[in-house]
């Protein structure tokens, strides 16, 4: 698409990213009024949780920190603990790193770059012409960002009547999640090489959170898919050579 | 909150933000450098960094797969919401329709279980 071409309003990137986000809604709305609920219950405000949800926005980081502030724990351990859950964040930038801008609105930007909008993008920026990432980042991570706060807020609000008149709604719309990662996931499985090394991460991150290995089942499958890529592409480098 | 609560709550929000950030301009950095030598920008992104995108993904499905209360009601809706998420996306190839069509599997197998 050229500039020259007229765009229509829902053809702009900004809402092209919020489209492609939309999907995200179903994990993250009834996490966030779940959020919402127990915040309530550890003696939190409607504008403290509220708070919580824009500037740290990260649902595992936030879960642990008003469960240890509510238990009493010493705040430099609730400090390093919410911290070290989030650390694979750090992996994050990097990879998104080639299909972004460098610049200031950048930068603030990853603000919102949690695991799914990570997911997203790393798969739609590559897909997306040059000058029109950073507006179609900025539609995706405003739509989660948003979502967030607000699913937050209408759990302090009114969590419970929520869960009470749609349970199963509550359970059904996180599989949302799931569904998401596989879609991103799926165009990848383009050689054996990605196959076996993805194939294997997903059973293994499966498993290590069936057995209870919940905040450190992301990084270690992730670590192992890595260390079976570069297993399986020697295996390979050597049965070439070999044939040669 | 306390005092000392709400300058815990600033420092971890400041390192949640330093955690995405400053990745993402320490890469666009090494990379612009590499884009001197080569003009090509995601050859300068590490292989092991390139492996590890993907890899965190597969991870995060695999994790977000295991249903929050485990009954065999929930892995069955599960296996059947991820067997219609693949089957759609390998007919249509787009993305919002097999996530509609995996969530919509999933909640009738628990509908139909209840």
């Amino acid at each position: 698409m050229t500039a020259s071409v007229p765009q229509s309003h829902l053809q702009r990137p900004f809402w092209v990213g919020i489209r492609d986000a939309i999907p995200l809604l179903g994990g993250y709305v009834p996490v966030a009024i779940s959020f919402g609920m127990i915040a309530t219950q550890a003696g939190f405000s409607l504008w403290e949780t509220v708070f919580i949800s824009t500037v740290i926005y990260a649902g595992a980081s936030q879960f642990l920190f008003v469960a240890m502030v509510a238990s009493g724990a010493p705040l430099w351990l609730v400090v390093t603990m919410t911290l070290l859950i989030n650390a694979r964040h750090l992996v994050y930038g990097p990879n998104i790193a080639p299909w972004l801008p460098r610049n200031r609105t950048g930068f603030w930007l990853m603000h919102g770059l949690t695991d799914q909008i990570f997911a997203l993008a790393l798969s739609r920026l590559p897909q997306i012409p040059e000058q029109q990432r950073q507006d179609w980042f900025s539609g995706a991570m405003l739509l989660a960002w948003f979502s967030w706060v607000a699913g937050s807020a209408a759990g302090v609000l009114s969590g419970a009547q929520l869960i009470t008149y749609w349970p199963l709604l509550a359970d059904v719309l996180p599989f949302a999640l799931p569904a998401l990662f596989l879609v991103l996931l799926l165009p990848k499985l383009n050689s054996w090489i990605w196959f076996i090394t993805l194939g294997s991460t997903l059973l293994s991150a499966l498993l290590l959170q069936v057995f209870g290995w919940v905040n450190s089942a992301i990084p270690l499958a992730a670590l192992l898919g890595v260390l079976l890529f570069y297993a399986v592409n020697t295996l390979q480098l050597n049965r070439r050579n070999s044939h040669d | 909150m306390t005092d000392v609560m709400w300058a815990a709550l600033a420092i971890t929000a400041a390192g949640t933000f330093a955690m995405r950030a400053i990745p993402l301009v320490w890469m666009q950095r090494h990379l612009s450098q590499a884009q001197h030598d080569s003009n090509d920008s995601v050859d300068g992104l590490p292989t092991w960094l390139g492996v590890m995108g993907p890899c965190v993904v597969a991870a995060l499905a695999g994790s977000s797969m295991v249903p929050a209360t485990q009954t065999a009601t929930t892995w069955l809706a599960t296996l059947i919401g991820v067997i219609v998420t693949l089957l759609v996306w390998y007919t249509k190839r787009s993305m919002g329709l097999p996530i509609l069509a995996g969530v919509g599997a999933f909640g009738l197998t628990m509908g139909w279980n209840l």
